[in-house]
């Protein structure tokens, strides 16, 4: 079986001791920014990026994935403890974790979080490995048109599935490819927009932006609401769950990894869609719906399972397609690209020991997190309290000397301000910055495509809908936009993501 | 937030997004656009930000139509403290070292809380100073000054 070459080829890449090592410092950075709310994992891999240069490709991309899916699960331990979510995707699991707390059952409901995203992460890894082969074969058949649709697919698709108005969403698209077009333009050798600074003709690095508008523009913006932080005390023993809760959390937690790993895969997925709608979909089907909100085990089975199961999912389109699920995942495409690996269906053939190392150490970060949150959940604790006064001037500091660390330029230093500014300029109007994030990361594969499709096409638009491949995807689109124009699909959308 | 006359968030985003169109359109009217099929360095730009006016000219028209709501009240001290601890880090970095740089970023920084504590901010300030030339230039190997001499 080629699916089980593969994954061993993987796990022989995964268990090398030094990719073990980056897993487990990616896990523990993770579950460290997971726990801490007010720093999420987008900046953390943006500071982390400058200074994985200097390691193997996959050992890198082992790191920051490792970042990714162990920040879900620190974010349920804050959830629980202080009924503020770590991380955005474990909203859903204050509901009920928070109350579990409450009744003294802190120790089952952390158990079981941790049980469920273990759970989850394992299945997921699994559909990940299956998904991939066919997927990136079917990709292989892609030219310039196809590429073309299939990334404005992605970019629609994360705007129309994100929080947010669609259509400050789109603009905010727009904005990041403009922002993507900065510097020297390849064809021509022409500089564009550089407003004569030499450090933006190789164009905007995207690290500062990340920082700024991400990491900078949120801790401006939590300075000016006042700290409210109050830790559950109660001492955690009893963290294994009873064979009760054991049997209640199953199903929740079967039913929950399917979605996640369902809505993991789409784009703009991601980890923050799947636990509300696990959510909702335990409350339908339970004999007693009114226990939900009160403590019920099973809202903290399923969401933590889906949000885990989609964190992990959401790698599928990145490795097999190239093309990133959301703000997070573009931020990977970016570190493939430092790597010199230009993403997209070829990485599959020819890198196999990057793409099935990093997917098999999923499994064993997953592992790891299981250990590293169970029996050390105290440790996460006593990080609770280090007061928001002392961390944040230290955020602003790393964030500083990550950007700097770029390319050693203090260029990029003023750039993040700049950016910091904007970033809480968006805040205040109520606008999402991380579609902005994905247009500028895909901005020049986009233009690039266009460009090759029109000359192939002869400046002919309309090769993208004689193409067959392109002209389905194409039609997904605007499938989703007349939906998103029919006033009952907006409702349902609008309750979907609402709190 | 109380009612007002226009949707100021709406308006601000559009005015906005026009002022970002009417900039790239300044910035790139002197580069070729070529045609569809053979485009020029300034083909993308200009489209793109053709798209952008439209979407500002729409948000502006909207907010100036729709009453709805003011911005949440901006207060200065967040973004002045650290907007000047990122621009103290950016000036001192390369002449006067990661050092002094660290230690002015985490001082200039702790202003923009109000609960920061004068003492507890100067020892914090060297101990995060100390671990971070520790971590980043002798653990990550960072090329950069320590010291200004």
């Amino acid at each position: 079986m080629e699916l089980f070459d593969n994954l061993f080829l993987g796990l022989s890449t995964a268990l090398q001791f030094n990719n073990l090592i980056y897993c487990l410092i990616g896990v523990v950075i993770g579950t460290a920014i997971g726990v801490l709310p007010g720093i999420g994992p987008i900046p953390t891999v943006a500071l982390l990026l400058p200074f994985t240069f200097g390691l193997a490709p996959a050992s890198s991309l082992i790191m920051l994935a490792g970042i990714f899916y162990g920040a879900q699960y620190g974010g349920s331990t804050t959830a629980i403890l202080v009924n503020v979510p770590g991380e955005t995707s474990s909203v859903v699991t204050c509901l009920d974790g928070h109350e579990m707390a409450k009744r003294g059952r802190a120790g089952p409901a952390l158990a079981i979080a941790a049980i469920s995203s273990f759970f989850a992460g394992t299945v997921a890894t699994v559909v990940i490995a299956v998904l991939s082969l066919p997927l990136a074969a079917l990709a292989l058949k892609f030219t310039a048109v196809e590429y073309f649709s299939l990334l404005v697919l992605g970019l629609f698709a994360a705007v129309i599935l994100a929080h947010g108005s669609v259509a400050k969403s789109l603009a905010m698209v727009f904005l990041g490819l403009l922002i993507g077009t900065v510097g020297i333009d390849v064809n021509s050798g022409v500089a564009r927009m550089t407003f004569g600074i030499p450090a933006l003709s190789d164009g905007l690095d995207f690290v500062p932006v990340a920082m700024g508008m991400f990491g900078l523009a949120e801790i401006i913006a939590n300075l000016e609401r006042p700290e409210v932080r109050q830790v559950v005390s109660q001492k955690l023993r009893d963290l294994v769950p009873s064979r009760a809760d054991l049997k209640a959390a199953f199903p929740a937690m079967v039913r929950g990894t399917f979605i996640g790993s369902a809505l993991g895969v789409l784009p703009g997925g991601g980890a923050a869609l799947p636990p509300f709608t696990a959510y909702a979909l335990e409350k339908k089907v339970a004999k007693d719906p009114s226990r939900f909100g009160k403590g019920a085990i099973e809202g903290v089975a399923g969401p933590e399972a889906a949000n885990n199961a989609g964190a992990q999912t959401s790698f599928i389109p990145l490795l097999t397609l190239g093309i990133p699920a959301n703000a997070l995942m573009a931020l990977m495409i970016g570190a493939l690209m430092m790597q010199g690996i230009q993403p997209g269906p070829q990485v599959m053939t020819e890198q196999p020991e990057l793409v099935w190392g990093v997917i098999a150490s999923m499994w064993t970060g997953n592992l790891m997190l299981l250990i590293i949150n169970l029996p050390l959940v105290g440790l996460w604790v006593s990080m609770l309290k280090i007061p928001y006064r002392l961390l944040f001037p230290a955020i602003v500091l790393f964030c500083c000397i990550g950007t700097y660390g770029i390319s050693n330029s203090a260029f990029n230093v003023w750039l993040m301000l700049g950016c910091a500014v904007v970033g809480y300029f968006f805040i205040k109007v109520g606008v999402e910055p991380a579609p902005l994030l994905l247009g500028l990361v895909l901005g020049p594969q986009l233009e690039e495509n266009f460009r090759r499709a029109m000359q192939l096409s002869d400046g002919d638009p309309s090769v993208f809908v004689t193409r067959p491949i392109s002209a389905v995807l194409l039609g997904i689109v605007a499938l989703m936009l007349i939906a998103m124009l029919s006033p009952a699909v907006l409702k349902t959308r609008k309750e979907a993501l609402a709190e | 937030m109380t009612t007002r006359r226009f949707d100021w968030p709406d308006l601000l985003f559009g005015l906005f997004l026009i002022a970002v169109a009417a900039g790239t359109f300044a910035a790139t009217w002197r580069l070729a656009g070529g045609s569809a099929a053979d485009m020029g360095p300034g083909y993308m730009p200009r489209a793109i930000a053709l798209a952008l006016l439209a979407f500002g000219l729409f948000f502006a028209g909207r907010g100036l139509l729709r009453g709805h709501a003011g911005i949440p009240r901006v207060q200065l001290r967040p973004i002045l403290g650290v907007g000047a601890s990122v621009g103290a880090f950016a000036l001192l970095i390369e002449g006067a070292g990661l050092a002094a740089a660290s230690l002015a970023a985490i001082l200039i920084a702790a202003c923009a809380s109000r609960e920061s504590r004068f003492l507890e901010v100067i020892l914090f300030g060297l101990v995060i100073t100390a671990g971070a030339v520790l971590l980043f230039v002798k653990a990550l190997a960072l090329p950069v000054a320590i010291w200004p001499w």
